[in-house]
């Protein structure tokens, strides 16, 4: 740093400019501002979360999420499952290179012996590790807080795959026939939860959570985040949740409870 | 001298028949394009230039900006152009011989949408062909496209 100055302090008198010490001036005022600059992270990631500004410069106060109760969800169902593979043409089949956009998952603490079965599925995290890995820019953060890929510009290369904690993004190996018209999925791209983006867009609930509802089990909870007034923004100030793999600092948007 | 003539004789003679091979071979057929009911988003002839930087434009706008109310969607183009069998089951627009596939493989150039979208319209619901002079009305052009084409004549109906 100080090379530096000294060389533009050099540069500055050559060319006539400013006298050494109003440069100098000049040099600790810019100083200043890089030293604001290395304060303002903690405020600026809050203020982040608050408003986050569209592409076209609009302004978003929307992050859409889910909750969903662990107590609440039982262990035999996969209704969620089920409805998520008949809205976006997935297979049932389970097989080993059959796409997962939402898995059921068991988990039991040896200690206690509780079990806990729960869905897991792309958890749109604030600071996704795909988003991070991807080298074309296709797996990105829309404004409102959803993660996808873009498969226009998806190589296939697999790396949000192996970087994602949550193993919630599959690779479609093999041609895709029969596509729904709101799920477009081919051979050689990545994909994941789209939190039915479309049925949001359209203001209605993800398949999953209209069919958790309909098994009447209810442990699903959809709805924007940043609202205050909104019933899982109300319901998560209410009680106790956490979010998978906390410890990562992924601020998930999929939040659970009971786990 | 011999030899060069000889040269010039084989190559007459290859010419010739690469002539003939030419008239005769099979040509592609000259697409034959079926009417779609209702009206289109734009000219056919506009559509006809242009409708793949519309896509282009807009699947962008669609995908990533979260804009959705544009016209200029794939699947309105799939449920106004599909036909259907007599016993009304939807043809792929990508079937050979069909609205997208006659041109694409009149002007060689590969039609690789389809690999990824649905080709047959949706049941119900997404997808419902547009209806009426509204149309154009109400179509909004992509950012990109509004420069060039309010400098190209009849651009914009």
């Amino acid at each position: 740093m100080s090379d530096e100055s000294q060389k533009a302090v050099s540069v500055g008198a050559e060319d006539g400019g400013p006298e050494p010490d109003a440069l100098r001036r000049r040099l600790l005022k810019l100083a200043g501002a890089a030293v604001a600059l290395t304060l303002a992270p903690g405020v600026t990631v809050l203020a982040r979360d608050l408003v986050v500004k569209g592409p076209r410069g609009r302004k978003s106060a929307v992050r859409y999420g889910l909750l969903i109760d662990a107590s609440a969800c039982k262990s035999g169902c996969d209704a969620c499952v089920r409805a998520c593979q008949d809205y976006n043409g997935l297979s049932h089949d389970p097989g080993p290179d059959n796409a997962q956009w939402i898995r059921k998952v068991t988990i039991t603490n040896p200690q206690t012996g509780l079990s806990r079965s729960f869905p897991v599925m792309c958890q749109h995290c604030e600071n996704a590790a795909c988003v991070d890995v991807c080298p074309t820019g296709a797996s990105f953060r829309r404004p409102d807080g959803i993660v996808l890929v873009d498969k226009h510009r998806c190589i296939g290369c697999r790396y949000c795959l192996m970087a994602c904690p949550y193993k919630a993004r599959s690779f479609v190996a093999r041609n895709v026939e029969d596509q729904k018209p709101w799920a477009p999925r081919g051979k050689g791209t990545a994909e994941g939860c789209t939190m039915c983006v479309e049925r949001v867009e359209a203001g209605k609930l993800p398949a999953c959570v209209t069919a958790c509802q309909k098994a009447g089990h209810k442990a699903m909870m959809f709805g924007n985040l940043q609202d205050p007034k909104s019933a899982i923004a109300q319901r998560l100030s209410e009680v106790a949740t956490t979010t998978i793999r906390a410890d990562l600092g992924l601020l998930p948007s999929v939040h659970y409870r009971g786990i | 001298m011999r030899a060069r003539a000889g040269l010039w004789a084989v190559l007459a003679v290859v010419v010739a028949l690469s002539g003939v091979w030419v008239a005769h071979r099979g040509r592609v057929a000259v697409p034959a394009i079926v009417q779609a009911p209702g009206h289109c988003v734009l000219k056919t002839s506009v559509m006809r230039r242009t409708h793949m930087q519309l896509l282009r434009a807009v699947r962008e706008e669609i995908v990533r900006h979260d804009v959705r109310d544009t016209r200029f969607r794939l699947t309105h183009c799939v449920a106004c152009h599909a036909q259907r069998t007599s016993a009304g089951r939807a043809i792929p627009v990508n079937a050979p011989g069909q609205f997208c596939a006659s041109c694409h493989a009149y002007v060689g150039v590969r039609l690789d949408c389809f690999d990824c979208h649905a080709s047959v319209p949706a049941p119900g619901g997404v997808g419902t062909p547009l209806k009426g002079g509204a149309v154009q009305a109400a179509f909004r052009m992509p950012r990109a496209l509004r420069a060039s084409q309010a400098a190209a004549p009849g651009g914009r109906p």
